[in-house]
């Protein structure tokens, strides 16, 4: 690469006075004639309006948006965006002389540099004979008597560049960068125009400042002092100096905006005025600003020898959350794009696409895919029923439960992941943290408030601790954190932060003690039912020999081993980013389940009900199934980017919540294992419950005994299932032991 | 064409001659010539070992503005600067405008025309590099023999040299301390390593380590490992400044500029952040210690020509042309499975007699991450050797002989304190605007030894916790996550991960193996004591060193055919018992086969080495069972 930029260290290129007066009338033309027409056609002058409230003083900036310059001039805006500092001098001339014809009443001074003009202006007018010509430094400064700050905002077509992307031959442009700020200096005055008084002759003499330091001036240059060589000092007075706002950030790159194995870049901008405290450390910025190199004088310049600094003036400062930002970089797909995406088997194909080097698992990646669109949120009177889908994963060790998870961390624009070992108390919910600078007490928020909006991904869930799965429990229901920490001890300080987490947890069972499928998997993940009925789909990926299935796998793994590489399939997956932008462009979509499928929906829940019944199901089905039928089917819909719900969509949706109870009961196929005395004497038992003998789920603990005794039971194995299953909250017995309540 | 003496030691006439014969012809491309001159002169036999290294010369035995090298390591990266690449000088005298060539230099001469129109301005990148962290002390001394350069103190070192730096003189001053210092520096609760340092003096008096160490108590250097020594260095590129990535080993030639005018730059700096001048706020005090360090402790280094280093192996010809670096390796390859012998003798013996882990440890040096799919990397070998004896600090004695076979290591106590204090995750300092390193910020292949039987029962607070999970995130995926307080970084990386525990360890490994002691405890500590230490520059150990770095510079593939035995074979095992294997021992049989075959110097998997890797593992597994409840690590 050649690194010689032939790019200039002057910058203010000198333009012929005869080009400069027309580019001037330009300005002043564009500034009164642009217009845009309203819906009832009438004209709105956007600078004209602007203006008038900048000659009364209710407007300070003014901002230039290029893009309507470009609807007057399109070359205009090519040579601002090369010259740009020339420019906004040129327009500000032009401000200037226009201001006032646009005074329509007189003003009530605003602060004392106001008073100021005004008496400098009065005076002017009244004393002084027009043929008498001052020395330069004498008359008024243009800077001193402007009131008003001009900005442009860059046109809407340029892109917002990366910070590495601004080389040498940017110096002297204007540009648009994002990043995030990782400082921000304190606001200061800086002065833009000095005055002084000479302590002789009493004439007032203006210097104005452009650059960072500056030289005070000493002698009196006045034609009486000079003269007479009364060597008059200057006295700089502080309340006829124009003073301005004046802030320094640091911006950085975006993590995603930086190659691998490269540290981030960062830049320097200065702010002034009103665009001054608009940013704070940590905010996500877009910048326009003007890339100078700093221009130091007299020693500094000497030393500074062979490097130039470089800093970004600032025009204009937009802050952008993280989604916002998000959205930036998805510009909505391309034709081509889409049709990549939405050709035949576009649902398969989006789903094979998640973790593609992870075999198998079609269904749990269709699942997780819907986990990643999301369903529809809904708010019926105030009552909130969440849209998002909470999926579990159990499953034997090395089934690449933690690989998915992490995929889907990566994936997900926002996302964060923890394992259950690894989050502490504060680790999931929030925290009240000391800052160490400030002493001031600041909220940390845990994994779970930092996925708002979000996925969080928990790995290893059966080993977190009783109190944070409580605090799942609340996010996953209610969508929302209490922050009640110890530190804080205001009781049940119930904060609802706006919160909205899709939790997605993984639970791997232990090492060496493979999974049980016949416990009931309250038993295999030692999770309260409570909690379980809250995940939409469970999935239980086990590892069951079969020839076939073992063999594909066998190769997959041998081909990334052999040729380093992911085995060709049918389909090259889907790129990331790509997958990313059509999600979030799903997300868009708020399908409705329309009335003609609702009776269909019943149907097939009162049939759901009923099987569950029948079959000895470990499984609860309850009207959250139902709900949750629902959030998967809004979800297909917004995948297939319909409006409506369709019933494949409900189809496909409960054939998924199938697919996951099948996997939770998985060996119904394989070899019958002996079940357990205690599962039998359950099922016995809620056998008679349902045959009536006992009303209301209640039996009677002398039958139930009977009835197992009579199946060839001991008396102490049905002691044992009791109390087994009563820790499982499945049922009560009161306290004389008599009966059995079913729960 | 300058002599072999002028291009070392004024390369800088060099530059400027191609310069001013460009002046004429403004596309001569005069900057792609020079570099091209000194690659040129630097591929020519041995031409490279003349030129004098930053790594065993002391600084202040450089002539300034000469060709110097460094091996060093990529810490940080800083912000672009622009400089005047050309620039025009006006005699004061004569008023004659000369131009002139900005480029490998950081101070101008006087009367710079600032206002030029021939002024052009450049782009160039600095990075901060080190001393590659953890490299062993035999590489070092290897490296320093290997030179030829002659550097003569007498004449060039008085006159050119600046200013004592104040440091230096303290040292002067009180000797006394300064053993207590360097203990203090060292003290840290890690490194075995000091055992080596004492034997061989002439280091000593090469290194200059006094003036090293105790300055960087004054100026923190940023060494990634607590206790390292060494230069820093401000590497300036010119040219391809992307191919360079963080943590990248290199070899960097370069033009060593020391001027103390940087110095005066950086005081001026300091001086005037007055009120006046509101731009120098934003550099802070801080961020002008770290970016303009005194030039007598950090040199700049413009580099002219650098080489990616593929490993820091002295023994071995560097990787500068492929095709000789073929040649080598295939002489070696005939003569590895005997090496391969003897290196397992002599580990089964460091092992207490244990051949199976002493194979698994062999499998484990010489494995290396060769490709990386998405999240998924290919090719790490994390062992976990547990069982290891406690007594007569067994697990320190073993690093000792790791540290003297792999070129860098490092030794991590994982003891409650370090863990609870150390700084393992590098972290983005935004007052000084950079990089602050952590003992996760390691070159490719260098050896992370864990000693877990340091740690006890106790209470890990948040920094614990944040580090446990670094090392458990760079084992299973080989990466780390640097801490940039608003988000973090991934960052691959490439260590070797071995970890030395009682039970089965807390962190994930690869592989564990239960150490199998043939010695009976009762005579361990004998048997220590008379344990055989092969001697710094054995022929023998030298052959271990090469051996293990060539094995992890070999390719390897697999034939269809063997493939699809491996399928058949897996498919079987899980007809018989579907629990005895899963797609994840399937994978970690693999790397095993691969790297048995590498071991034996085989580039590709045959029959028989997929067969003995079977055997191995099933040996691991049946000795695993034995071991099961050791302790309550099993999850």
């Amino acid at each position: 690469m050649d690194t010689e930029l032939s790019a200039p260290v002057v910058v203010f290129t000198l333009l012929p006075r005869s080009y400069l007066l027309r580019i001037a009338k330009k300005c002043k033309r564009f500034l009164q004639e642009f217009y845009t027409e309203d819906d009832n056609g009438k004209k709105l002058f956007k600078y004209g309006a602007q203006l008038v409230a900048l000659a009364h003083r209710e407007q300070v900036a003014l901002f230039v948006d290029l893009d309507d310059v470009a609807e007057e001039d399109p070359e205009l805006v090519e040579s601002i965006c090369e010259n740009a500092k020339r420019y906004t001098a040129l327009f500000a001339d032009a401000v200037h002389e226009l201001l006032p014809e646009y005074k329509e009443r007189d003003i009530v001074a605003k602060d004392s540099l106001d008073v100021y003009i005004e008496h400098r202006l009065m005076m002017e007018q009244r004393g002084r004979d027009p043929a008498d010509t001052r020395d330069p430094r004498n008359q008024y400064p243009p800077e001193l008597m402007r009131r008003f700050e001009l900005y442009f905002k860059a046109p809407s077509t340029s892109k917002p560049k990366v910070v590495r992307d601004i080389r040498a031959d940017s110096i002297g442009h204007l540009v648009a960068v994002r990043g995030i700020v990782t400082r921000a200096t304190e606001v200061k005055p800086m002065m833009a125009v000095a005055t002084y008084t000479c302590d002789q002759c009493g004439a007032e003499t203006y210097q104005p400042i452009q650059s960072p330091s500056f030289m005070p001036l000493v002698m009196c240059p006045s034609q009486e002092c000079v003269t007479n060589k009364s060597g008059g000092r200057l006295y700089l007075q502080t309340r006829g100096s124009k003073f301005i706002k004046f802030q320094e950030l640091r911006i950085q790159e975006h993590s995603d905006q930086v190659p691998v194995g490269n540290i981030p870049r960062s830049m320097t901008v200065y702010v002034r005025g009103e665009n001054t405290r608009l940013a704070q450390p940590g905010d996500h910025v877009a910048i326009t600003g003007i890339f100078l190199p700093l221009l130091r004088t007299g020693f500094s310049q000497a030393v500074q020898g062979l490097l130039s600094e470089t800093y970004l003036e600032c025009h204009s400062i937009t802050l952008m959350n993280k989604t916002e930002d998000d959205e930036l970089g998805n510009e909505e797909l391309t034709d081509e794009e889409l049709r990549s995406i939405t050709d035949e088997g576009f649902y398969e194909k989006l789903a094979g696409s998640i973790a593609p080097e992870i075999y198998g698992h079609e269904d749990v990646k269709k699942a997780l895919l819907l986990l990643l669109v999301g369903g529809v949120e809904q708010a019926p009177k105030g009552m909130k029923i969440r849209g998002n889908i909470n999926i579990c994963l159990m499953g034997d060790p090395g089934v690449a439960k933690s690989q998915l998870l992490s995929y889907i961390d990566r994936l997900a624009p926002r996302s964060q992941y923890t394992t259950g070992r690894g989050s502490s108390g504060v680790g999931l919910t929030a925290a009240v943290m000391r800052d160490p600078l400030t002493g001031e007490m600041t909220l940390e928020g845990g994994a779970l408030v930092l996925a708002d909006l979000g996925i969080c991904c928990i790995d290893e869930f059966d080993k977190m601790a009783d109190a944070d799965r409580t605090a799942i429990h609340e996010v996953m229901e209610q969508q929302t954190i209490s922050i009640a920490k110890v530190s804080l001890i205001t009781a049940s300080w119930h904060h609802d932060l706006p919160q909205r987490p899709l939790l997605y947890s993984s639970s791997s069972e232990p090492r060496l003690r493979p999974l049980q499928p016949r416990k009931s998997i309250e038993q295999n993940i030692q999770l309260p039912a409570a909690l379980l009925s809250r995940f939409d789909l469970l999935w239980l990926i086990q590892d069951k020999p079969d020839a076939d299935a073992d063999l594909r796998l066998a190769q997959h793994i041998t081909y990334v081993h052999q040729h380093s590489r992911q085995p060709p399939t049918h389909f090259t997956p889907i790129d990331m980013k790509l997958m990313r932008r059509y999600i979030s462009l799903c997300k868009k979509r708020q399908p409705v389940v329309p009335e003609s499928l609702a009776d269909y929906i019943t149907a097939a829940y009162v049939e759901m009900r009923k099987e569950a019944r029948v079959s000895k199901d470990t499984t609860f089905t309850s009207a959250r199934t139902l709900l949750s039928i629902l959030r998967l089917s809004t979800a297909l819909a917004r995948l297939r980017m319909m409006d409506t719900v369709e019933k494949e969509d409900v189809n496909e949706a409960m054939r998924l919540m199938e697919m996951s109870k099948d996997s939770l009961q998985a060996d119904k196929s394989s070899t019958t294992r002996t079940q357990r005395p205690a599962d039998v004497i359950f099922s016995l038992v809620r056998e008679l419950a349902a045959e009536g003998r006992g009303a209301g789920g209640l039996v009677r603990m002398a039958e139930a005994e009977q009835r197992c005794v009579s199946r060839g039971f001991t008396p102490a194995q049905f002691q044992e299932a009791l109390e087994e299953y009563e820790e499982l909250n499945v049922w009560q017995v009161n306290q004389a032991r008599t009966r059995i309540t079913f729960v | 064409m300058p002599s072999t003496h002028d291009w070392i030691n004024d390369p800088f006439g060099v530059v400027e001659g191609m310069f001013a014969a460009s002046q004429s012809d403004p596309n001569s491309g005069w900057e792609a010539r020079a570099v091209e001159f000194f690659k040129d002169r630097l591929k020519e036999k041995d031409a490279h070992t003349l030129v004098p290294s930053l790594n065993d010369i002391p600084m202040h035995y450089l002539k300034p503005n000469s060709l110097v090298k460094f091996r060093c390591f990529i810490q940080d990266m800083f912000d672009p600067e622009f400089y005047m690449g050309v620039y025009e000088t006006v005699d004061p005298a004569t008023q004659a405008k000369t131009l002139r060539c900005g480029k490998y230099k950081d101070v101008t001469e006087c009367g710079v025309d600032f206002n030029s129109k021939n002024t052009v301005t450049a782009e160039r990148q600095t990075f901060y590099c080190v001393p590659i962290p953890g490299e062993n002390p035999w590489v070092k001394e290897r490296y320093a023999n290997s030179s030829q350069a002659r550097v003569v103190p007498s004449t060039s070192y008085v006159p050119s040299r600046q200013k004592r730096s104040y440091e230096e003189d303290d040292d002067m001053d009180d000797m006394d301390t300064q053993p207590q210092k360097q203990r203090e520096a060292h003290a840290g609760p890690q490194s075995p390593t000091e055992h080596h340092g004492n034997g061989d003096c002439k280091r000593q008096e090469t290194e200059a380590p006094s003036s090293q160490t105790t300055s960087a108590s004054h100026l923190d250097l940023n060494f990634p490992l607590p206790g390292e020594k060494g230069p820093s260095c401000l590497v300036k590129v010119y040219k391809d400044w992307d191919s360079f990535k963080l943590n990248d080993m290199l070899e960097v030639y370069g033009i060593l500029s020391v001027s103390p005018a940087l110095s005066a730059l950086a005081d001026e700096k300091d001086a005037s952040s007055s009120l006046v001048d509101p731009t120098e706020c934003m550099e802070t005090a801080e961020e002008q210690r770290v970016h303009c360090p005194p030039a007598s402790l950090v040199p700049r280094l413009h580099m002219l020509y650098a080489k990616q280093l593929q490993h820091n192996n002295p023994l071995l010809p560097s990787a500068a042309t492929s095709e000789d670096n073929s040649a080598f390796l295939a002489s070696t390859l005939s003569e590895m499975p005997s090496v391969r012998e003897e290196l397992l003798a002599y580990l089964t013996h460091v092992l207490l007699g244990d051949a199976l882990a002493a194979e698994y440890l062999i499998l484990h040096l010489i494995s290396n991450v060769y490709v990386r799919r998405d999240v998924l990397p290919l090719g790490k070998f994390t062992l976990n050797m547990s069982g290891c004896p406690t007594v007569a600090s067994y697990t320190e004695r073993l690093y000792q002989i790791i540290q003297q076979l792999v070129p860098s290591s490092h030794y991590l106590g994982m003891s409650l304190q370090n863990m609870n204090q150390m700084r393992l995750v590098p972290k983005k300092d935004y007052v000084a605007n950079r990089l602050v390193s952590g003992a996760l910020q390691l070159a490719k292949n260098t050896s992370l030894y864990l000693d877990e039987t340091q740690l006890e029962q106790g209470q890990l607070d948040t920094t614990g916790v944040r580090n446990v999970t670094a090392l458990g995130n760079l084992i299973s995926w080989q990466k780390v996550d640097y801490d940039f307080n608003y988000h973090q970084m991934e960052f691959p990386c490439n260590i070797n991960v071995l970890i030395a525990s009682e039970g089965r360890s807390l962190l994930p490994s690869d592989c564990q193996i239960h150490l199998q002691t043939q010695v009976a405890p009762s005579h361990l500590e004998e048997y220590l004591s008379t344990m055989h230490m092969l001697s710094q520059a054995s022929s023998q150990l030298n052959k271990f060193r090469i051996y293990l770095s060539v094995a992890r510079l070999l390719d390897y593939s697999i034939s269809d055919e063997v493939t699809k035995s491996v399928e058949d074979d897996f498919v079987d095992m899980r007809k018989d018992d579907p629990q005895s294997i899963s797609a994840e021992d399937l994978h970690r049989m693999l790397v095993v086969a691969r790297l048995l075959s590498l071991s034996q110097g085989q580039t590709s998997l045959s029959r028989d080495s997929w067969l003995r890797a079977k055997h191995i593992e099933a040996l691991r597994r049946s000795r695993m069972e034995q071991h099961k409840c050791v302790n309550g690590n099993e999850p």
